[in-house]
């Protein structure tokens, strides 16, 4: 028994040794992200209900503008809303912006208060040690919250779709793919930014609230972006869901693709992309080294 | 004074007042715990203007003015502006007493305090009830915030001779509010991890709440319900004397309603939080995650 022991340890110290050995630091370690996207991929899937849930949710969030504007303009959608907006459905135009929605407030609740979560349940100090980037293993959260992400937000769209009889252009489903895709990739660098801030300030609650709210404020979820005075227009701009929600919901509701309009879109989110990766990943390693040098990494 | 003493004294603490400084204990607690965190008071100041915004931003689009013709047909009002105002205000009260007061025990759970709450010689209740004092205070004041800026910055108009009746219909609201209070914290008891629950529970009280709409806009079951729930005849009453417009049968209809409503909430969700709270105990499932 004492010898199969020694043995066992012989192997470990003889395994870790050669891993180690042979280990470079890279930038990136896509392998890391992977595992990483995996394992709570495995962990969402022991909680189906989860999935479901948050797909029905927002109905409850959204519905309550629906029926206030039944209220204020009446069964029929009101002539200033189509004057402002351009579309004539106010349920159509407000159902794509929650679906697009969906990955912002995903990137706000899951990415970003991943690191709080693993501290929570204590593996956050053993991932901290082990010898990979820590953007790996934030980009490999980031995807598996971009896949549930995405289920939920399509189990929105479906049930929208069924209860409220609303009908969208085939033709859209390219370009939202392109659009989400570019969208997602520079919300991974908003989602970085504000893994940092919670390593800084842990107790995400109001934090996390304050940020999202006042994203949802800015952003044209329930009203067009015209609706918003001209400096607050600027400021929903940056963030990278506007032009997500403006672009799909021109295509999907009109079922025309105006190229100019199109790549002018592909194009903002473009810079928006490289704008906040730079900014998320430096804020990130700022707030790792800050937290690091106190001793807070563990902290509460 | 000998620390024996001090103990026989606490655990010879009896009656209403006694209760009730403990209450207030528990509230101002919460307050300094709060007050420790510099963005949770900057979020205090924010809050109420950050969710009425987004229905005044979209009530502007729609209506595309000061006036709806529409919404006078089923609410007896233009102004759709000051009815949404005072609907969202008392929204923010609602959640404070739902969400704060309701997950009270489970903070304290979270930061290892609960059994030691428990222990302490005063009734299991008056942890719920100091909690909730907090909670109406902090709600009050977002209440206050809200509908002073609503009034300086939006030209909501409020009838100030209402002010007084509103605050007495706020009290009874308290009452049924509470009620719903003891079933979540009931939830929490038992379920532990139970927010998905609650936000289920809480997302359907609030929609068929006339908080930014009159029921009438409601599918036909949904009104029923509507009619059962203690938000709906409080809201109606709040916003019905701030507006100068709850008078007469209107008047005694809805302030009947809200306290035969607040008197079975009162009375079940006390009766139910009692049995939790003593089978959470019996199981000695209190400090389980």
């Amino acid at each position: 028994m004492t010898e199969l022991v020694q043995e066992s340890r012989d192997e470990t110290v003889h395994e870790t040794s050669e891993y180690l050995e042979s280990f470079k630091p890279r930038s990136m370690d896509w392998k890391a992200a992977r595992t990483f996207a995996v394992k709570n991929l495995r962990i969402a899937i022991r909680y189906p209900a989860n999935l479901l849930v948050w797909g029905i949710l927002p109905i409850f969030w959204f519905a309550p503008f629906i029926l206030m504007a039944t209220a204020i303009g009446g069964v029929e959608t009101s002539v200033h809303f189509t004057e402002i907006s351009g579309f004539d459905n106010y349920i159509q135009f407000v159902v794509i912006g929650w679906f697009v929605y969906m990955y912002l407030d995903t990137s706000i609740w899951a990415i970003g208060n991943n690191f709080r979560w693993e501290q929570m349940s204590g593996t956050l100090e053993p991932l901290f040690s082990t010898p990979v980037p820590r953007i790996s293993i934030l980009l490999g959260a980031a995807m598996s919250d971009t896949v549930q992400g995405t289920l939920q937000a399509i189990i929105l769209l479906g049930i929208c779709v069924v209860m409220f009889g609303l009908q969208y252009a085939l033709v859209a489903i390219l370009p939202t793919i392109i659009i989400l895709t570019l969208m997602v990739m520079a919300l991974y660098g908003f989602s970085f930014m504000l893994a940092g801030l919670i390593l800084v300030f842990k107790d995400p609650s109001v934090l996390t609230e304050m940020i999202s709210e006042l994203t949802f404020v800015v952003s044209p979820v329930n009203y067009p972006v015209q609706a918003l005075p001209r400096s607050v227009q600027f400021v929903a701009y940056l963030i990278p869901t506007t032009i997500g929600i403006v672009t799909i919901r021109e295509v999907a509701i009109t079922g025309m693709w105006n190229l100019l309009s199109f790549t002018q879109a592909v194009l903002g989110l473009g810079v928006l992309v490289v704008c906040f990766w730079a900014i998320g990943i430096s804020v990130f390693r700022f707030a790792e080294k800050w937290t690091k040098q106190r001793g807070h990494m563990g902290g509460f | 004074m000998t620390q024996e003493s001090i103990f026989e004294k606490m655990w010879n603490r009896r009656g209403f007042r006694a209760e009730l400084r403990a209450a207030n204990a528990l509230a101002v607690k919460q307050w300094q715990v709060e007050f420790s965190y510099p963005l949770s008071v900057l979020w205090f100041i924010v809050m109420p203007f950050l969710w009425f915004i987004p229905a005044l931003i979209a009530g502007t689009v729609i209506a595309g003015g000061s006036e709806s013709t529409y919404l006078e047909g089923i609410a007896g009002t233009t102004d759709w502006l000051t009815y949404i105002a005072i609907g969202s205000a008392f929204t923010g009260l609602a959640v404070s007493l739902i969400w704060g007061t309701g997950f009270a025990l489970r903070r304290e759970q979270n930061v290892g305090t609960l059994e030691t709450l428990m222990t302490t010689p005063m009734r299991r209740d008056t942890l719920v009830w100091g909690s909730s004092l907090h909670n109406i205070q902090h709600g009050g004041l977002g209440v206050i915030l809200q509908l002073g800026a609503s009034i300086i910055l939006f030209g909501v108009n409020l009838n100030l001779w209402g002010v007084l009746p509103a605050l007495g219909i706020i009290g009874l609201s308290i009452i049924g509010l509470q009620g719903l209070v003891f079933t979540v914290v009931c939830i929490v008891l038992l379920a532990k991890q139970a927010w998905m629950v609650v936000e289920f529970l809480s997302s359907i009280l609030f929609l068929v709440a006339p908080m930014t709409y009159p029921i009438a806009v409601l599918p036909p079951i949904l009104q029923y319900i509507s009619y059962g729930s203690p938000l709906t005849w409080s809201v109606e009453g709040f916003r019905g004397f701030l507006m100068g417009s709850l008078a007469g049968p209107a008047l005694l209809h809805t302030v009947g309603a809200l306290i035969i409503i607040d008197f079975a909430f009162i009375v079940i969700g006390t009766l139910m939080f009692r049995r939790a709270e003593r089978y959470v105990r019996a199981r000695g499932a209190l400090s389980q995650f």
